[in-house]
């Protein structure tokens, strides 16, 4: 019995929640994905930049969650589960890059979710928009992902 | 030379990335990046569930994948180049595969002092499949 997508969910805005950038998770996030680039794990090379400090690797931002919300909440809201879903598409624009010890902002929203029927079956795609601004309420980031979920 | 700083003038459109090789892809690294990015989904770490899921088993969060790829850009143009990262995720990466990300500039622009190039971008696993394709942006800086 396939499932179905609850399309109610377009357009719901998520609580804006707050992000601290900590110099141990970019270097931790780089290590994790084998680069090396002393800009982002080399405090002196850091300093010595044009940035003053370290800076995250262009897909860092993915790793901004909030942490008090239930991630399970929106698929249980979307009438699905984790077992169903796969990461389909992503998008980083970045405007600067994110450095240390920066408090930043993030604003989620469901823009988007469509259906469409491909080689294993019939899949919703469920797209997110998130929106990081930093302490000027200028734009660093905005990320668009595209979660498919097998129906 | 390895961070090599590129310049806008120097790059020509069809111009390709150096190949960047990673892998073969271990279990260890899943778990390292699923604590690196919160990322915790048991689909990459745990066998069973990934079976039971009808996944046929483990396999790698496309997000590292897309990390692999946003390498081998900032190789090549230098950290806090890139400005625009969009990709699809074609197909799985499973354990022991061995993913190589290419790259071709497909365009060239210039607005006052911002110089930006475009790119075509992709993965592919050791059987020539692509498991990532994209297009990317960086701004670069120019001679003088």
């Amino acid at each position: 019995m396939p499932i179905q997508i609850n399309r109610g969910v377009i357009g719901k805005e998520f609580p804006p929640y707050a992000v601290t950038v900590e110099r141990g998770k970019i270097k931790e996030f780089a290590r994790a994905i084998g680069d090396p680039n002393p800009f982002y794990l080399d405090d002196r090379v850091g300093a010595a930049s044009e940035w003053g400090d370290i800076i995250a690797p262009p897909t860092f931002p993915i790793t901004f969650r909030d942490e008090s919300a239930d991630t399970n909440a929106l698929l249980r809201e979307l009438g699905t589960d984790i077992s169903r879903v796969l990461h389909g598409e992503q998008e980083f624009e970045l405007h600067r890059p994110l450095r240390p010890g920066r408090t930043y902002l993030c604003r989620a929203r469901v823009s988007d979710i469509y259906e469409k029927t491909g080689k294993s079956g019939p899949m919703a795609f469920v797209v997110r928009e998130t929106t990081v601004t930093d302490s000027d309420n200028e734009i660093v980031a905005v990320m668009r992902g595209v979660t498919v979920v097998r129906l | 030379m390895k961070y090599a700083k590129v310049y806008a003038d120097d790059v020509n459109v069809g111009d390709e990335l150096p190949p960047l090789v990673k892998g073969p892809i271990q279990q260890i690294q899943l778990t390292r990046y699923a604590g690196a990015s919160g990322d915790f989904n048991p689909i990459h770490q745990d066998d069973e569930f990934a079976k039971s899921a009808g996944m046929g088993g483990v396999f790698a969060h496309g997000m590292l994948s897309m990390g692999f790829v946003a390498q081998a850009l900032t190789d090549w143009a230098g950290a806090g180049r890139v400005t625009k990262l969009g990709v699809r995720f074609a197909a799985l990466v499973r354990l022991k595969d061995v993913v190589t990300c290419r790259g071709r500039v497909v365009g060239k622009s210039s607005k006052d002092d911002r110089h930006l190039v475009e790119l075509d971008v992709w993965a592919e696993n050791q059987r020539g499949e692509r498991i990532v394709t994209g297009r990317a942006t960086v701004a670069l800086p120019a001679r003088g």
